[in-house]
């Protein structure tokens, strides 16, 4: 273990913390003094601001995508300020300050104790525990060599690593916000493992305690090297408030031979008042490349918030026995619109996608499930098994299923499945019957449609994302 | 105007042309129709694959020919067509190229049939004008479907019929089109209404007399009143060269009964648009598709199954079977609409791939904005399984022949539905043919 990089991840908060008081808010709007300006700030190699400006000229030349099924007004992308100097969040000094809607949320989703004040941005040098814990952590992941940092730190300190592999899952030019993203992403994650490492702990462990302040374009690219194998954990069932309402990330993964990544997300975003005002716009493009032979990208997710949902976790199977896995539970409520699933692209032979997901729609909100399971011709021998239930609670919501399948060899063995169900009165009944209210019902109903994805989820999320559906649908039966 | 800027524009004009010389119609309405056809094919463009709804079908091909409309002379003989013709059916319409062959057909008796019509719509428009009204050009929709606008923009003739209220007519009605111009570019046209309690079988039968390249652009609308049924079967044998594209339109009011099975086993591209409407409440709806393709043909099925009021029940299984370089195209939207509560509605797209060059692309689709409703679909791309194959062998049979077996049962699974069981026979013996060339 190199004595810098334990200096390196012992600094947690050297950057962006610091005070540039002259000029940390860029002013409105998108061009390429905007982009420049951000690369100085930050200041990156000269590759990055090519690589930004390559972006930004793609961005021009494309079209908001029409296809997803969701209606918003049009945004625009010249109201919006692309770079501001991170500030530490105003800190409260105790608990009474914190919002009591937020605390309620608290106590329903039965958050430790400890961690509420961390959550709610109560100054964490009351509560002494949480900061060692973070700091044990970081020891830990640096002991095996682990790159655990911000990707702008990446930048300075491993150049190499985040130019070889910036931009290798996903093009500067892949999207319409993918490009917006390469273009002006300000901060996110970087995870490298090297040869043979298996993270230590849950990734996620450590978020729960530092929960961090994501930007607005947020970037994360991770990369396990050969044998290596990471669990990583973006989001918090927390409510999370934003000011920005359009949020666009990037999210890489490389897997070399027989590296195993496993991407779970929580995300309980502001998803507007009951009558569909405000929320986060959440346009997210994630895509994991299994590179190497046997290598494996399993993303779960838990998606509850966000007025609307835009994404689709995609593996590239490129590997020989390469395994792709994608498990989803997405809950709309009041007005809320969904538009989510993954693609599993199958390059290499003997490839093998497993997709579960899982769609509950309430009050007026729309959900759909778009998902692409693509055969290649060298794909020989690859199978997928889909399957892609949708509930709906009332009857002004909606549930839609998209999947394509596009199969161009024949040794290739492809399954979708898809269902739509209620929760019966007789259900309702039954649990009535035996002493259960309705509330505790629907739930147990919830979680029994959801278990698959559950699973995946890592232990103590798992409790917590139970309880987070319960409480997202409450009152929406009965 | 030089050869060289015939583009994509004036492509649409040449399949106009002759248009114009179509005698009018004694019915004002009709003209309207015709015209407002003209006006919405000249603003529409023929679609490219950035189209969601042709994404996967590219029919440029289809604009790199010079298609002439049909030249009016046929001596075909009953014999010529008659090894197409199921012998349970007495009543028959046959067009030649899209015209009526009155010498080829038996229409139906209006004294001894049951009161039922089955004539060409140009001899029977006037007579049934207040029946006709309220449904042709009304279900097919051609707003923004350049290929029903072309249809009814030559919407002259075609065949009708009218099952008339209670009357079930046990004898199938067979509708034979029959190519024979190279180049020619028809457009058939049929329209069928099945008025209440009434019950009907009717065979929409595309066949070539030769391997050549011409367009059938092809539109059926189909009205079932209350407790009406309909038993559709739809054979598309057209030449291997030939280029087919079909919309059907059916609406069913209360309690009625639609049941279809469509096989398409001809075209070089063949693109069939079947959008069933389930318009009254406790309407049912049986959809099946087989497709049967090799070499580089092109098979594309889209329907969409709206289901618009409570107590509505659909189930649909779509099967292609791929070989060659072939390349099969299935897309099967289901959509229960606000309000249409207790639907129950079942999908499979089921595909065979025989080769390594065949390709498959298939999304069942559903649109769900009801809550107390069952619905389920289904999908597999899959190969014949080795155990199957295993245990055939086992038997006796040789690895040919336990492969064909097996391909064979995969597609009888739909023929089997086939009501009229000489046409069933002889679908059959072609899936066995087929499968034996390999």
């Amino acid at each position: 273990m190199s004595a810098v990089l334990q200096n390196l991840v012992n600094q947690p908060y050297k950057h962006g913390f610091v005070t540039e008081i002259e000029s940390d808010v860029a002013p409105r709007g998108l061009n390429e003094d905007t982009i420049r300006l951000i690369s100085a700030k930050k200041n990156e190699p000269a590759w990055l601001l090519e690589f930004r400006l390559k972006a930004y000229q793609q961005w021009l030349k494309m079209e908001e995508p029409k296809w997803p099924n969701v209606t918003y007004p049009k945004i625009d992308f010249q109201a919006i300020s692309y770079y501001s100097a991170p500030k530490p969040k105003q800190k409260l000094s105790s608990m009474d300050e914190v919002d009591p809607e937020l605390l309620r949320t608290f106590e329903k989703l039965g958050v430790p104790m400890h961690e509420r004040a961390a959550l709610a941005g109560v100054a964490v040098d009351v509560i002494f525990d949480s900061v060692s814990v973070a700091t044990t952590y970081k020891q830990k992941l640096a002991e095996v060599g682990i790159i655990f940092c911000s990707i702008s730190e990446a930048v300075q300190m491993h150049p190499d690593l985040v130019k070889q592999y910036l931009g290798a899952v996903v093009p500067v030019g892949d999207n319409y916000y993918a490009a917006l993203n390469s273009a002006v992403f300000t901060d996110g994650t970087f995870c490298f493992l090297p040869k043979g490492v298996k993270c230590p702990m849950d990734l996620s462990t450590y978020f729960r305690i530092n929960t961090e302040e994501s930007g607005q374009f947020e970037r994360t690219l991770i990369i396990a090297e050969e044998d290596a194998s990471v669990s990583y954990l973006e989001g918090c069932t927390a409510p999370k408030f934003d000011t920005n309402q359009l949020h666009a990330a990037v999210v890489e993964l490389v897997a070399l031979d027989n590296a195993d990544i496993k991407y779970s997300t929580v995300q309980n975003w502001y998803a507007g008042d009951e009558n569909g005002l405000g929320g986060i716009y959440n346009f997210v493009t994630k895509r994991g490349l299994a590179k190497g032979v046997n290598s494996r990208v399993s993303w779960t997710q838990v998606e509850t918030g966000s007025a609307i949902t835009w994404k689709y976790p995609s593996c590239i199977l490129q590997g020989d026995n390469s395994v792709g896995e994608f498990y989803s539970v997405a809950v709309t409520n009041n007005y809320q619109q969904a538009d989510t699933g993954t693609k599993m692209v199958h390059l290499g032979k003997n490839t093998r996608s497993t997709i579960v997901s899982k769609g509950i729609s309430a009050g007026h909100s729309n959900n759909s499930y778009r998902g692409l399971v693509r055969i290649a011709p060298t794909a020989a021998g690859a199978r997928n098994y889909s399957q892609c239930d949708s509930m709906l609670i009332g009857d002004q919501c909606g549930a839609n299923t998209f999947p394509y399948i596009q199969v161009r060899n024949h040794s290739a063995k492809v399954e979708h499945e898809a269902s739509t169900s209620k929760i019966g009165e007789d259900q309702l009944f039954y649990f009535a019957q035996r002493g259960i209210g309705n509330e505790e019902a629907v739930s147990m109903i919830i979680n029994g449609f959801c278990k698959d994805v559950f699973q995946q989820l890592p232990m103590e999320f798992a409790v917590e994302a139970t309880k987070l559906l319960g409480f997202k649908l409450e009152g929406s039966v009965g | 105007m030089s050869v060289s800027m015939v583009t994509a524009g004036s492509y649409l004009e040449t399949l106009l042309q002759g248009q114009p010389r179509l005698p009018s119609s004694p019915l004002a309405w009709l003209n309207q129709l015709r015209a407002d056809a003209v006006d919405r094919a000249g603003t529409l463009k023929v679609p490219p694959t950035r189209d969601e709804e042709w994404r996967f079908t590219d029919i440029s091909p289809l604009a790199k020919l010079s298609f002439q409309p049909v030249r009016a002379v046929s001596s075909l003989q009953t014999a010529d067509v008659e090894r197409f013709c199921p012998e349970e059916a007495a009543i028959r319409l046959v067009f030649i190229d899209g015209v009526y062959a009155p010498r080829l057909s038996t229409p139906s008796n209006e004294a001894t049939d049951l009161g039922l019509v089955v004539t060409n719509l140009s001899s029977a428009v006037s007579a049934h004008a207040t029946a006709i009204e309220p449904h042709l050009g009304r279900h097919a929709g051609f707003q923004d479907n350049v290929f029903a606008a072309l249809n009814t923009a030559f919407l002259h003739d075609g065949a009708l019929i009218i099952a008339p209220r209670n009357a079930a007519v046990e004898k199938p009605v067979h509708l034979l089109f029959v190519a024979t111009q190279k180049e020619a570019a028809s457009h058939p046209r049929c329209l069928l209404i099945a008025e209440s309690g009434s019950a009907v079988t009717v065979v929409e039968d595309y066949v070539a007399l030769q391997e050549e390249a011409y367009v059938t652009n092809a539109v059926t609308e189909i009205a079932l009143a209350d407790n009406a049924r309909v038993d559709h079967i739809r054979v598309q044998r057209d030449s291997t060269e030939a280029f087919h594209i079909a919309n059907c339109a059916v609406s069913l009011a209360r309690a009625s009964r639609y049941q279809s099975v469509s096989v398409a086993l001809g075209a070089r591209i063949s693109r069939y648009n079947l959008n069933v409407r389930l318009a009254a409440e406790g309407a049912e709806c049986a959809v099946d598709g087989l497709a049967l393709i090799t070499g580089r043909q092109l098979a594309d099925t889209h329907t969409c199954i709206d289901h618009a009021q409570p107590h509505g029940v659909s189930r649909q299984s779509h099967k292609c079977i791929v070989d060659g370089a072939a390349h099969a195209v299935f897309n099967g939207k289901i959509m229960v609409r606000p309000g249409a509560q207790r639907t129950d509605s079942s999908q499979s797209s089921r595909n065979l791939l025989l080769n390594a060059k065949a390709r498959v692309d298939t999304k069942p689709q559903l649109e769900i904005f009801a809550d107390d409703v069952k619905c389920a679909h289904g999908a597999t791309v899959g190969q014949l399984d080795n155990e199957e194959i295993f245990y055939l062998k086992s038997r006796g049979l040789s690895e040919i022949a336990a492969r064909n077996l097996l391909t064979y049962a995969f597609g009888a699974e739909i023929i089997d539905r086939i009501s009229i069981a000489s046409l069933k026979h002889r679908l059959e013996q072609t899936v066995l043919e087929q499968t034996r060339k390999n």
